[in-house]
């Protein structure tokens, strides 16, 4: 019965597993960060504190998903270079440049990534 | 009784152990099991016939509305049914199940069932709804024309002059409903892309997901979110957001009211 439970449980969630974080950065410090730079103003983010924002999309899940700011396609490398310069991607979009350092998006990076 | 509960248990985790083995051969190129298929047959046919039992329909023998059927016919039919001498393209050749002949169908269901399928669809058989796509009209001239076409030779479907047609106008035909929308949220696709609450579906997180939407303050992250702009963005995101990934779907204002009607409720 247990073994069943376990087949169902298995089968709806699929099994993951943790590897190296995104670009090498460091994931405690990149969640630091996003609160630093104000992210959760705009944003939901999970495990970030006063991130509730709904400004932009929800964060939730943001390490799967296909397309960032609907317009890149998401890689670690796109999405610290969304992060840097937005408008690169879309001169249209809202979200602001927020001068942040290509270490500190590696960092963001790596902690995003870890929202599945 | 405790027999019954040990004997239903087993059979439950039977089903379980053969559903997560990948047993089952999903593949198209594997046929059904005769009963199998003679079940899911009937079981077609009943519901057809049931949720036809009302609908009647109106004169079929009119020469224009038959001609607007062998447009619509060639337009959106033929890749997949093939018409008198003429074979299915190849994708659908490969089909499971295959699209029929729809020379044997005119004879062989009534015109109100013909209707009923193709405005609604048959799940899982790859028949699309084409209610979001032809007006009744216009799904009535198709039925019009099955018969026509049975007893057309080959020879003379090839010869048939068809007429291509006026644009259809875009009608508003009511105020928004949010259970319309529930409805072609479904049939534009969004749930293929989007994680909406409420909607069953694909749920692929290729966009954002659509929960709270409704207070979200910016559209595709370029257009602030109001009844007018989500409307607009539905039907046309490729002009608001020209590097958008979402693509234009051909939403019609109706539709478009529709599914802004639903989204407004997902607070």
């Amino acid at each position: 019965m247990r073994l069943a439970a376990f087949a169902f449980v298995s089968m709806i969630s699929g099994c993951g597993n943790p590897g190296q974080p995104a670009l090498g950065g460091d994931p405690e410090s990149g969640r630091l960060l996003l609160r630093q730079f104000a992210c959760g103003s705009c944003h939901s983010i999970p495990g970030v504190a006063n991130a509730s924002g709904k400004l932009g999309p929800p964060l939730e899940g943001i390490a799967k998903r296909v397309y960032l700011g609907g317009v890149l396609p998401n890689t670690p490398e796109n999405m610290a270079s969304f992060i840097r310069a937005p408008h690169k991607a879309d001169p249209r979009t809202a979200m602001p440049d927020m001068g942040v350092t290509q270490a500190h998006a590696r960092d963001m990076v790596a902690y995003l990534y870890t929202l599945k | 009784m405790k027999c019954l509960g040990g004997f239903l248990l087993l059979a439950a985790l039977a089903g379980a152990g053969f559903v997560y083995s990948g047993w089952y051969d999903i593949s198209a190129t594997d046929q059904h099991l005769a009963p199998t298929y003679r079940l899911l047959d009937y079981a077609m046919r009943r519901s057809v016939s049931f949720r036809a039992r009302d609908i009647e329909a109106p004169d079929l023998k009119d020469e224009r509305r038959i001609q607007t059927g062998a447009f619509l016919y060639r337009q959106h039919c033929l890749h997949c049914h093939g018409a008198p001498g003429v074979p299915p393209a190849p994708f659908a050749l490969g089909m499971t199940p295959v699209p029929v002949p729809l020379v044997h169908t005119a004879r062989a269901w009534s015109p109100a069932e013909m209707f009923w399928v193709i405005k609604e669809g048959i799940k899982m058989t790859g028949m699309p709804a084409w209610k979001y796509r032809m007006s009744d009209a216009q799904i009535w001239s198709v039925v019009a024309f099955l018969p026509a076409m049975a007893r057309l030779t080959p020879a003379q479907y090839a010869d048939l002059r068809i007429m291509p047609l006026e644009p259809a106008q875009d009608v508003l035909e009511d105020k928004p409903s949010a259970k319309r929308g529930e409805q072609a949220i479904n049939q534009y696709a969004c749930v293929t892309c989007h994680e909406i609450p409420g909607i069953v579906g694909a749920n692929a997180p290729v966009g954002p997901p659509l929960k709270g939407v409704a207070s979200r303050v910016m559209l595709g992250g370029v257009l602030p979110n109001s009844p007018e702009n989500m409307v607009r963005w539905l039907r046309f995101p490729r002009q608001i957001a020209p590097l958008t990934a979402m693509p234009d779907l051909g939403v019609t204002e109706q539709d478009a009211r529709d599914i802004a009607a639903y989204l407004a409720t997902l607070r």
